[in-house]
């Protein structure tokens, strides 16, 4: 299979990291932490969704909003158990506490549910596109014959409608626009009339019910258990420095450059290479860094 | 109402700061294993006995530990496991136990993490006083390898198929002199046996070339290594090898770029979770071609996950058919209903073997136990199924040979054992053996003093 079937694998793999990675970059530009406990968040979502799908039962689009309402729910009350107390020590610590909140989250997770992978009952059909000619460079054959499965559709096609939904919500919205308002400059906001507390509040339903769809499709592609979230968090946050911590497109941009970097080097590296992939797409993480430190987008939502 | 005055570091150097420590401190959470070179990991860990009697040196109460994977990636295995311990320990009580004392288990959870067996390991010798250790994997022992012989004290395991131990472990057939001792014996065929056996089976069936997809633990590339030499002794060429990470979200590039190469058919190593994820995509990208599976995917969760798409792919795994392997079933089924697993009938032998070694020195202490091992196994002498027989013919002054579950448990020079390959092959929703290679077919492909 060529180039072009390998860059659909990267936007897949993109689409997983986006959502996920748009929730986190939020907290960050507007909260002002670096939430290391996300990963656990997308494991919650993916235990309720499941939960919901098997106990009630309930048809899985409806168990998918059911992950996303208690992600967000889950989220705010981690945020005002944890997090809120101590707005006022400054990053670090809060980078820290999240760090613990995660490990105890994830143990806790283990726990209560055990160790045991739950899979969601789901049927998969393959679309294939076998007619497309090739396009042949060297060894590499640009186009050729490739083909998506529903599942896949499903994932871009959720990660399409919540970049809509972010980009209607941050320039449509009251609360969206006051969200940029406190990324840019929270005292200016809040002498503006801005309930700063309000609005990290929304952010933290809206990280919990962005983490609660990621994990629900995450579970979908893989499985539950209790580090689903936690063996993506690396990509999750690799995406969101690389795109412009704190900038939800550039976070965008991130996913789908490290998702797609992830299949290219996965699909060309030397066969000794091929699961160093990770490293390759950590090295572009780095490399961008070097050259632009605030990221690809480029922009700093609030000057330190 | 917040204040926002926390910005006072600089973005830049924050961001930066807690990019880089958050992806170095996750990676280590994330885990390459443990180094474990060593240190004296303690002392010998006395005798393993508590409360003697009187003055005859017979003590109350016996205890072998069991580092177990209560926890981790290879739980779903561990239910049979310590099933089967249990059921060989009450069946050893109930014959009187070892020097009339009562055996116990003090079982931990390592999570097969190799610093977790490690603090194990420690608090069995140190905190429990064990005189045997009964399990330990893979990717426990190898990493732990220097530390496990400065412990001293036997590992008598069901677990590790690791190519690392077909030279390592055992008394190196001569019990009375320890200088040449390794502290580690496994009671289940090593990889290079099952490999070798599946891999002669393939050979066998007209498929001589093959693809790879393994993942990059010592397990998933030992069991890889082990089944490419034989195959490729035995005329066999790999046209492809891909490695990949665990746990990713998909495998579909490393699954395209597979089966790009010409081959027969596809030789999968990876954990349980990370193959069925592997295996779905393959299902779904219609790749098609004969999938070899390793030895712990010939599971349930596997077919049910992957469906009928998987028919007619099948694995090899250690035999379940040592000369007394209904006198072990019929015991274990009583004990519970866990499932028998690959590493089941081999837990049950390292029990009773290293029960009837201490009866037969005489003491509970773990150099008695290494010195004794070899001798009640393999060898001249009664043939015995079990425990109780063999304590009675040792009573008689009798040499004994324990003849095990999985395996008729002859400890070779190395402390490994030999036996029967089964293959299994799914159908119609199941696994089920459908062939089988004998030991001595295997033996073939085995260089002698080579394992």
């Amino acid at each position: 299979m060529g180039l072009l079937q390998n860059i659909i694998f990267g936007v897949i793999t993109g689409s997983y990291i986006a959502i996920a990675a748009i929730g986190f970059t939020l907290i960050y530009g507007i909260v002002n932490m670096i939430n290391f406990a996300y990963g656990e968040y997308l494991t919650l979502g993916a235990f309720i969704g499941f939960f919901a799908a098997t106990t009630f039962p309930l048809p899985l689009p409806v168990a998918v909003l059911v992950a996303m309402a208690g992600g967000g729910v889950v989220s705010l009350v981690l945020a005002r158990a944890f997090f809120t107390p101590i707005n006022q020590t400054g990053p670090v610590p809060l980078l820290l506490t999240s760090i613990g909140l995660g490990i105890a989250l994830r143990n806790a997770i283990r726990l209560v549910a055990g160790r045991e992978a739950r899979y969601y009952d789901t049927a998969t059909t393959t679309f294939r596109f076998d007619s497309i000619p090739d396009l042949s460079v060297g060894s590499v054959d640009l186009l050729g014959g490739f083909f998506v499965t529903s599942e896949q559709l499903i994932v871009v096609g959720s990660a399409v409608t919540v970049f809509v939904a972010i980009h209607g919500l941050l320039t449509r919205t009251d609360v969206g626009i006051a969200m940029r308002a406190m990324g840019d400059d929270e005292s200016l906001a809040r002498v503006r009339g801005i309930d700063t507390q309000l609005i990290r509040d929304s952010v933290w339903v809206l990280a919990g019910i962005l983490a609660g769809l990621s994990g629900v499709l995450l579970a979908i592609q893989t499985n539950v258990n209790a580090t689903t979230g936690f063996s993506q968090i690396l990509q999750i946050l690799s995406a969101a420095i690389l795109g412009g911590a704190g900038s939800p497109y550039g976070a965008i941009l991130g996913a789908y450059l490290i998702g797609i970097v992830l299949a290219l080097s996965t699909a060309f590296l030397p066969s000794g290479m091929s699961g160093l992939s990770s490293a390759i797409a950590f090295g572009i993480l780095i490399l961008v860094l070097l050259v632009k430190p605030s990221g690809i987008a480029g922009t700093e939502v609030r000057e330190a | 109402m917040s204040s926002d005055n926390t910005t006072q570091t600089s973005r830049r150097a924050f961001v930066t700061l807690a990019g880089a420590g958050g992806i170095a401190g996750l990676s280590g959470c994330v885990g390459f294993g443990g180094n474990g070179d060593g240190g004296d990991g303690g002392s010998n860990g006395g005798d393993g006995t508590d409360g003697e009697t009187g003055g005859n040196d017979t003590p109350d109460t016996i205890t072998f530990g069991q580092p177990a994977s209560l926890s981790g990636q290879w739980d779903f295995l561990q239910p049979g496991i310590s099933q089967a311990t249990d059921a060989a320990v009450n069946h050893v009580n109930e014959a009187g136990g070892p020097l009339d004392a009562e055996l116990e288990v003090a079982r931990r959870d390592t999570a097969v993490d190799p610093q977790e067996a490690r603090t194990v390991a420690t608090q069995l010798v140190e905190n429990d006083d064990v005189a045997a250790i009964i399990g330990l994997f893979s990717s426990e022992i190898n990493p732990l390898w220097d530390f496990l012989q400065d412990l001293s004290t036997p590992v008598v395991t069901p677990w590790p198929g690791s190519t690392f131990l077909d030279t390592r472990g055992g008394d190196k057939g001569t019990p009375e002199d320890m200088s040449d001792d390794e502290w580690v014996w496994r009671t289940v065929v090593g990889d290079t046996v099952h490999t070798s056996g599946s891999a002669a089976f393939a050979i066998e069936e007209g498929l001589d070339t093959l693809g790879v997809i393994n993942g990059t633990t010592e397990g998933e590339r030992s069991y890889v290594d082990g089944f490419v030499s034989a195959y490729e002794a035995n005329g066999g060429s790999v046209a492809e090898r891909v490695e990949v990470e665990l746990g990713a979200s998909s495998y579909q590039s490393a699954l395209s770029r597979l089966f790009e190469a010409d081959f027969d058919a596809f030789l999968m190593s990876l954990p349980q979770e990370s193959a069925i994820t592997a295996l779905s995509d393959w299902s779904d990208g219609g790749y098609g071609r004969q999938p070899i599976l390793s030895d712990t995917l010939t599971s349930q969760a596997v077919i049910d996950q992957v469906g009928s798409d998987l028919n007619g792919a099948w694995g090899a795994t250690p035999g379940q058919s040592g000369p007394n392997y209904d006198t072990f079933e019929e015991i274990y089924s009583e004990a519970g209903d866990a499932d028998i697993n690959a590493w089941t009938p081999p837990a049950w032998d390292a029990v009773q073997v290293t029960a009837l070694a201490i009866e037969r020195a005489g003491e509970a202490t773990p150099e008695a136990i290494q010195q004794n091992l070899g001798p009640v196994s393999s060898g001249e002498g009664t043939e015995v199924s079990t425990f109780a027989e063999g304590k009675e013919a040792l009573a008689n002054g009798e040499a004994i040979n324990y003849q095990g579950a999985a395996t008729p448990v002859n400890f070779t020079q190395h402390g490994n054992v030999f036996g029967t390959v089964s293959i299994n092959t799914a159908q119609d929703g199941e696994f089920t053996q459908t062939s089988e290679v004998s030991a001595a077919d295997v033996r073939e492909f085995v260089e002698e003093g080579q394992y």
